[in-house]
């Protein structure tokens, strides 16, 4: 395989997982066949505005996809209520229930996409939420357990309150809402595993 | 979810025309989809690697084409992925073809003074 092959390879990466999964061989021959046939010039010339095109799209696309919609909708809600915290911890009150208001309506849209989302048995999904859950957890513990050595040692600022509050409260509440889902998502039952 | 009537697929994007038109000539793979496409458009559409492939993707989900396996004949290459149109990918392509050559023909007979 070329240098020129190994680069385009390597640049797949850019491509969501699945996309990459099923083509990348295929995309790695066909650049190739274009080194051959167009020489390096025009085939870079080709498949650089390729990648430029196409690289946001799938992107998006795979962004908009049922299970990934969700869990962007997850991450919204989840910073929109820290956003919301934070705001009234630090004397923004007006910005409070705007940003509340916009965590229920995502709520509400997600709702549709989470019960699918739960509805579904897969054992595999149900660990990673939870696991999910638990790094986030570990996440919260440290940002909280810094927090308060900072206010023990009575050096906080509002900078490095804001940096505890930013990470600690997402963490806390993507902890909950990834506990939550991931022990509603059912097991496959094991019959249906042995068929 | 497949949809199995043709007019519900119109219109067709250029990208996805183009490959279903190329694929009317009988099974290819990838490469060979390419040249086709930039061959029959005069050299106009030059797709890249990425485009093709999701063209590609986006045809067998909807339907319209399938994967072969290393190709049908002992000429073809067997260690790439071939393409071949669907009877739905048939239909499809020749509604398309009908509704851009009513177009065409729209076209012409508004533009026939200047055309002359």
């Amino acid at each position: 395989m070329s240098d020129h092959c190994r680069i385009y390879e390597s640049m797949l990466w850019l491509y969501p997982r699945d996309f990459r999964r099923e083509y990348r061989s295929d995309l790695v021959q066909n650049f190739n066949d274009l080194l051959v046939d167009h020489g390096i010039r025009s085939a870079w010339a080709r498949t650089s505005i390729d990648l430029i095109v196409t690289v946001p799209r799938y992107r998006l696309e795979d962004i908009m996809s049922e299970q990934k919609s969700a869990v962007t909708i997850n991450i919204a809600i989840a910073v929109l209520v820290a956003g919301a915290m934070l705001a009234m911890a630090t004397g923004f009150y007006p910005l409070t229930p705007v940003l509340l208001i916009a965590a229920i309506v995502l709520a509400f849209v997600q709702r549709g996409a989470l019960a699918r989302a739960i509805r579904t048995p897969d054992n595999n999904r149900r660990r990673n939420r939870l696991v999910t859950a638990a790094v986030l957890a570990v996440i919260c513990i440290i940002a909280w357990f810094s927090f308060l050595n900072a206010v023990g040692d009575d050096e906080i600022s509002t900078a490095s309150l804001l940096i505890h509050n930013a990470i600690g409260v997402p963490a806390m509440i993507g902890a909950v809402v990834y506990l939550i889902v991931g022990l509603l998502t059912p097991r496959v039952p094991r019959t249906t595993q042995n068929a | 979810m497949t949809k199995s009537d043709p007019v519900s697929f119109l219109p067709l994007p250029q990208a996805q025309f183009h490959v279903l038109v190329a694929l009317s000539g009988g099974e290819m793979h990838g490469y060979a989809i390419m040249q086709a496409v930039e061959e029959s458009s005069d050299g106009i559409v030059r797709m890249g690697p990425a485009t093709l492939y999701g063209t590609l993707k986006r045809l067998v989900d909807f339907g319209l084409a399938e994967e072969l396996d290393g190709g049908l004949s002992p000429e073809d290459d067997q260690r790439r992925r071939y393409y071949r149109l669907t009877g739905l990918g048939e239909q499809v392509c020749t509604a398309e073809s009908v509704r851009l050559s009513r177009l065409v023909r729209r076209t012409r007979s508004n533009l026939r003074p200047r055309l002359a």
